[in-house]
């Protein structure tokens, strides 16, 4: 009787929202990666991207990336779900939680079919959001214009411009995370320029990562000098890993 | 709802057949009994519309259209072996924004029954398919036309469903309080066409991640 009613035997609906297991990922991984990487002004970093539906190869990275020592967090680019369905967050946070190291996760364009954006609220936390890791302030954005009408700002400039005047003196340099860079279908490309303007008006900004396009490219998406590092999907094996240094940064297209 | 519009399609056209035929039968001028053209007009729709009248109601709890899903049907074939039911769900908002009301037409197929005495009855096997729909503005049959075609290639607001299950029948006595004929148990095994395909292609993701168990009654009119 007892497995009868802890299991989650009934299922009420793919889209239902009912969620089981651990809530507000990004807040509580976000405590541990600011506390593990106090002080810290190098520091290594991975970033993973576009894992729906392909849970055996984000089980794989997940194991790759815990047989390094060096990693001290993951940032995930965003679509956690393909369908936007209830269960693909919480098979994807299980296997994500398998890692040593903290992470966090963007919200894709798949994360919002559906219920899907709610479900993500509520198991990872504000699609925007920030933290600081050693002298970094990381930028997370929701990106996915296209999945919202006119009444939810994508890109969040008011955001954007909260983090420009954020003060603390242990940050000395920006990284933006998001899922689709600007001039990618999803992103509103009327205010592509203006997004970049606000981008470089962020403290030492080093680059951007994107995800979304299933490829890996590196760009200088503007010609002004900032880099857009746009990670494959896992479905085909790549992942990034960057390397804070003190001066500048280093950066590796992991093939596992 | 459609195999509604169908049947009431079908008794206009046959209703219009009956009218005709009957118009030749009275020019043979049967003296002795004459139905008058309209009384067995009327006879033969309201005998149609008869036919359409839901013969049970079924509850069913879960199985991927609601927490509780309320709905009739019609049951045919020479053993009684299919069923067909349309059925209306709720399901709480959980974690979402909004309550929700959905849609299923389902079809079911009983092929064995076992009889365990006078009053009681079993089917081993149960099968079946449906269509789920969900009413809500959160989602689309059809991508909105801001997308470019076929960018997400599927429908978020309409699930195919497979069961399998099992059913246990209590024949309610003439003698004893009748208000319905029979009273069935049954519970269902299910999973739907989303998590098929995320399952099909992962070795993390197993059979017991995709089915779900599902409780019903149904009461047996006539």
């Amino acid at each position: 009787m007892y497995t009868f009613v802890s299991c989650d035997i009934f299922d009420y609906h793919p889209y239902d929202g009912k969620i089981k297991g651990k809530t507000n990922v990004n807040a509580k991984n976000i405590e541990r990666i600011t506390e593990s990487c106090k002080g810290l002004k190098e520091f290594k970093f991975a970033f993973i991207s576009d894992t729906q539906r392909w849970y055996d190869e984000t089980e794989d990275v997940v194991k790759d990336i815990n047989s390094r020592q060096d990693i001290k967090f993951v940032i995930h680019g965003g679509d956690i779900s393909d369908f936007g369905v209830t269960k693909e967050f919480l098979w994807q946070r299980d296997i994500l939680e398998r890692l040593n190291v903290p992470y966090v996760c963007c919200i894709g364009n798949h994360d919002c079919i559906g219920t899907g954006e709610d479900v993500f609220q509520k198991v990872f936390g504000n699609p925007n959001f920030a933290f600081t890791a050693g002298n970094i302030r990381f930028i997370c954005l929701n990106t996915v214009a296209l999945e919202y009408d006119y009444s939810n700002p994508i890109p969040n400039f008011d955001f954007i411009e909260n983090e420009i005047n954020y003060s603390d003196s242990n940050v000395e340099k920006t990284i933006f995370c998001m899922h689709c860079r600007p001039y990618d279908d999803q992103f509103n490309n009327n205010v592509a320029k203006a997004f970049e303007h606000y981008v470089l008006s962020c403290k030492h900004i080093q680059f951007c990562i994107t995800g979304h396009i299933h490829r890996t490219e590196i760009i200088d998406l503007f010609g002004d000098g900032l880099m857009y590092y746009t990670c494959n999907c896992i479905g085909n094996r790549e992942y990034y890993i960057f390397t804070i240094k003190d001066n500048g940064y280093e950066y590796e297209v992991v093939d596992y | 709802m459609r195999l509604l519009i169908i049947n009431v399609i079908f008794l206009f056209f046959v209703g219009i057949g009956i009218s005709f035929s009957q118009t030749l039968d009275s020019l043979d001028g049967d003296k002795v009994h004459k139905i008058s053209y309209y009384e067995n007009r009327i006879h033969k729709y309201r005998e149609g519309w008869g036919n359409v009248i839901p013969t049970y109601f079924k509850a069913q709890f879960a199985g991927g259209m609601g927490v509780l899903s309320l709905g009739f049907g019609w049951d045919y074939g020479h053993h009684d072996q299919w069923e067909t039911d349309l059925m209306f769900g709720y399901l709480p908002k959980f974690n979402t924004r909004k309550n929700k009301v959905t849609m299923t037409l389902k079809q079911n197929f009983i092929p064995w029954q076992k009889k365990i005495g006078k009053e009681y009855s079993y089917n081993p096997f149960i099968c079946g398919l449906y269509l789920n729909t969900v009413f809500s503005d959160q989602f689309w049959v059809k991508e909105p036309d801001r997308y470019p075609k076929g960018y997400y290639g599927f429908s978020s607001k309409i699930r195919f469903h497979a069961f399998i299950g099992q059913r246990f029948t209590y024949n309610i006595r003439e003698n004893k309080f009748k208000h319905w004929k029979d009273i069935s148990f049954f519970y269902e095994i299910s999973t739907c066409d989303l998590y098929v395909v995320s399952a099909f292609t992962n070795k993390d993701i197993r059979l017991k991640d995709i089915l779900s168990l599902s409780l019903g009654v149904k009461f047996q009119i006539f």
